[in-house]
């Protein structure tokens, strides 16, 4: 008999979503930009990211990039294109901003 | 008889990587200025163009080409990368930069900036072995 299988081992971009959102809530939060902390900020989100993306115990490598910008009224675009295996692998791109910063994390995850 | 290392294929090679994107980025935004309604093109035809690039070269890895262009208007930008990879074939050295202060912790890619008069360009590439 057919039935669904819960596809534990996929990219499940809910999951890699809801730990990029903590990382950035408690690594940023309601700070404004300040330009000696931005260093430590981008840092700290993705290494909290990638701790609890290894927890996750999945066959997969990761790659995270994290973006911070000042709101300054510049505009800027940012585009990724991948060559990959398209059933394996994922990625997740979230946007978060206050009142003074932009910041945007992307997790690509690519199956082993 | 002694081992040498036979993995040349699977080398990544960041200095060729590096030239080839920094040809893509000339050939789409050279001479240009930061224009918002082009800048979409832009991102897409770089990333394009620099992954068709790294696929002819026929080598066994998965690419991951990351674009970003910014208007020069003062902001304060920084970025990170960090990856979970294995070191052994997943790109190699990084490359430092003195105002460009970011990428510390990157195992394995290839970052090019470039810049003119209205707008700083970021291209990365990461490459990712593939079990063969």
């Amino acid at each position: 008999m057919d039935y669904q299988i819960e596809e534990e081992a996929g990219f499940v971009v809910e999951d890699v979503s809801k730990i990029i959102k903590e990382s950035v809530e408690a690594t940023i939060g309601g700070n404004a930009y300040q330009h000696n902390r931005v260093n430590q900020w981008t840092t700290s989100i993705v290494e909290q990211c990638l701790s609890q993306l290894s927890k996750l115990g999945k066959p997969y490598k990761y790659i995270l990039t994290c973006v911070i910008m000042q709101k300054n009224g510049a505009g800027m675009q940012t585009a990724s294109t991948c060559f990959w295996d398209n059933s394996t692998d994922g990625s997740c791109a979230v946007r978060w901003e206050n009142k003074s910063v932009y910041c945007i994390v992307s997790v690509f995850g690519l199956a082993i | 008889m002694e081992e040498y290392n036979s993995g040349e294929e699977v080398v990544f090679n960041p200095d060729e990587i590096s030239v080839s994107v920094k040809e893509c980025v000339e050939g789409v935004i050279g001479g240009t200025d930061y224009n918002q309604s082009k800048v979409n093109q832009w991102t897409a035809s770089i990333v394009e163009h620099s992954l068709t690039h790294l696929v002819k070269q026929g080598r066994a890895f998965k690419y991951i080409v990351n674009c970003t262009i910014m208007q020069k208007s003062g902001a304060g930008l920084h970025t990170a990368n960090s990856c979970y990879w294995d070191t052994a074939t997943d790109g190699s050295a990084p490359k430092r930069r003195g105002f460009w202060d970011c990428f510390t912790h990157v195992q394995g890619s290839c970052t090019v900036r470039w810049e003119n008069r209205t707008m700083y360009c970021v291209v990365s590439v990461f490459a990712v072995a593939v079990a063969l």
